[in-house]
């Protein structure tokens, strides 16, 4: 089968089922500088999906009206109902992010990074501590609760800013190029233990990033952009997909081609298909 | 008089992308600094008795002459020597809360900063001599005069150093927190406030010695007890060993008064990496 047709075809079936986030059409200009381009995408309840694009293509900006931090010139962004810039407040609980860098506060241990998101939904003390523990616990952090931040690995890091994001039992997850700043090893073990946790709590996430192998590994579907950013290429990846390492190097040339030639990722990454049989 | 470095020039090690080491690394530092300050101090004490031997005593008196007047002087003099360190505290301590408010509202205020910032500019320029003078003018009171002469040339360090620890905030910080919605009031608690602690603490360290200074100064002028009008009596009494003595005296509170800041400062940022240069 052409995994690449049929995934266009479920990219529009899945649009219409229960959408999180709904963008129509939407444009941003920063100055003369047009970021974003007649944009239209859907991310429904619970699955995990990738915008996947060269930098420089607006993926965060994507990321930035989705999560409300910036409004659109044009077009709508609707998240769970409402528009995330308008009604910022609305959305208070409902989505975290985890970044590029771990953004953690060096005067706070990794515990007291782990609940900050709680402390700021103003939920008691215990309760938070409780959950961060919880939390550090499933990224396997146990044993390092009350390290600094300086004390820490960046992988180690990296785990702590993501239970910070999903202590606050968030309904919508982003995921900024978390993995892009480690290691390769590092980056493969967090990739996989990540979309393990968030299949097992069925949050739906947005993860943004330019390695093609890291969107394959870990989303349901695939939104490739252009510069500026708009929908190139929709497709979904379905676990038999992934495991079928043919078919992942197809997915693979296909996405390549749509971000123009030569990827990072494949430099990035010699084992590939290898890995991919692992997974 | 030498002033204080304005501008804050701390930033995390880590951002300064110098090697962190472990914490007791630091010690065998401490201990040669230490060494060095016995040495040094004993080669004064050395070059002054040397130096008596040789001129009158009112010019420069046996450092054992010098010994016995600290001594007298830790006997009689306790109660002048505390209005002094009470006057230093009350100072630092207003200027350091007050200061601090004024540098968070420059900071985070868009339509106050730049009227505070350009006031607080204004005011650096203003001599320490030129508020003295006009404190004697404005005020009757002495402990007015001194706490407001201390408050006017304190002020501005706090004021300009948390302005800059807040500028100085990695905006990713920001966004990280903004991710969470928080309100204006829990940005300041769990942000802005735990970033400047180590600003504070930096100006505290480098005003402190200055704040000394101001303060017996401003006794001198301004007032008839306190460290600064002893040494003024002791000047007029041709005391040269009671002039000598207080300044020991000054020069060992400054020393105890900068442990204490680095004690409480090794307690508060406990979180930093130290750095090591090589």
């Amino acid at each position: 089968m052409n995994p690449t047709a049929n995934s266009t075809a479920n990219a529009t079936t899945t649009a219409q089922g229960d959408a999180f986030i709904e963008m129509r059409d939407v444009s941003k200009h920063f100055g003369d500088f047009l970021a974003v381009d007649q944009l239209s995408m859907t991310v429904r309840r619970g699955e995990i999906v990738a915008l996947l694009g060269r930098t420089g293509a607006g993926k965060s900006t994507v990321m930035s009206l989705s999560m409300g931090t910036i409004a659109p010139d044009q077009g709508t962004v609707q998240v769970g109902g409402v528009d995330p810039s308008r009604e910022f407040d609305a959305l208070r609980g409902k989505m975290a992010v985890a970044f590029q860098t771990d953004r953690l506060l060096p005067w706070r241990t990794a515990v007291e990074n782990a609940e900050l998101g709680l402390l700021i939904l103003n939920r008691s003390k215990a309760e938070a501590r409780e959950a961060a523990l919880h939390w550090l616990a499933r990224v396997k952090l146990e044993g390092a609760e009350h390290k600094y931040v300086h004390e820490l690995s960046g992988g180690m890091r990296q785990r702590v800013s993501l239970a910070r994001a999903l202590a606050v039992d968030p309904e919508l997850i982003f995921l900024d190029e978390v993995f892009s700043q480690l290691d390769h090893v590092t980056s493969q073990v967090l990739r996989r233990d990540f979309s393990r946790i968030v299949r097992e709590v069925g949050k739906t996430c947005v993860f943004v990033t330019h390695r093609i192998e890291d969107a394959l590994d870990i989303a349901d579907r695939i939104y490739v952009l252009d510069a500026p950013a708009r929908v190139c290429l929709a497709l979904s990846v379905s676990e038999q997909t992934r495991r079928d390492p043919r078919a992942l190097a197809d997915l693979h040339d296909q996405i390549a081609q749509a971000i123009g030639g030569d990827t990072e990722s494949a430099d990035h990454d010699p084992n590939y298909s290898e890995n991919q049989d692992l997974s | 008089m030498s002033q204080p470095a304005r501008t804050a020039s701390s930033v995390t090690p880590s951002r300064l992308g110098v090697r962190a080491a472990a914490r007791p690394a630091a010690r065998p530092g401490r201990r040669r600094d230490l060494t060095a300050l016995c040495v040094v101090s004993v080669l004064l004490i050395l070059a002054m008795e040397v130096a008596s031997r040789f001129v009158p005593p009112f010019i420069m008196p046996s450092p054992l002459v010098v010994g016995q007047a600290v001594l007298e002087l830790l006997t009689s003099d306790w109660h002048h020597v505390s209005v002094t360190l009470l006057r230093l505290g009350a100072a630092v301590g207003f200027s350091m809360l007050v200061g601090v408010l004024i540098g968070l509202l420059m900071g985070t205020s868009r339509r106050l900063g730049p009227y505070l910032n350009s006031l607080v500019i204004i005011d650096t320029g203003i001599p320490a001599l030129s508020w003295m003078l006009v404190a004697v003018f404005w005020f009757k009171d002495p402990e007015a005069r001194i706490f407001f002469i201390l408050t006017v040339i304190l002020l501005p360090f706090y004021a300009l150093n948390v302005y800059e620890g807040v500028r100085s905030m990695p905006k990713e910080w920001v966004d990280m927190m903004e991710s969470f919605r928080p309100s204006r009031w829990q940005l300041m608690r769990y942000l802005v406030i735990p970033h400047i602690v180590q600003y504070v603490f930096m100006t505290t360290k480098s005003v402190i010695g200055y704040a000394i200074r101001m303060v017996i100064f401003a006794e001198l002028v301004a007032s008839a007890v306190g460290v600064g009008s002893r040494m003024s009596l002791a000047q007029s009494t041709f005391r040269i060993d009671y002039v000598l003595a207080w300044t020991f005296l000054l020069v060992v509170l400054n020393l105890v008064l900068q442990s204490l800041l680095n004690l409480a400062e090794r307690h508060v940022l406990k979180w930093r990496a130290e750095a090591k240069v090589r």
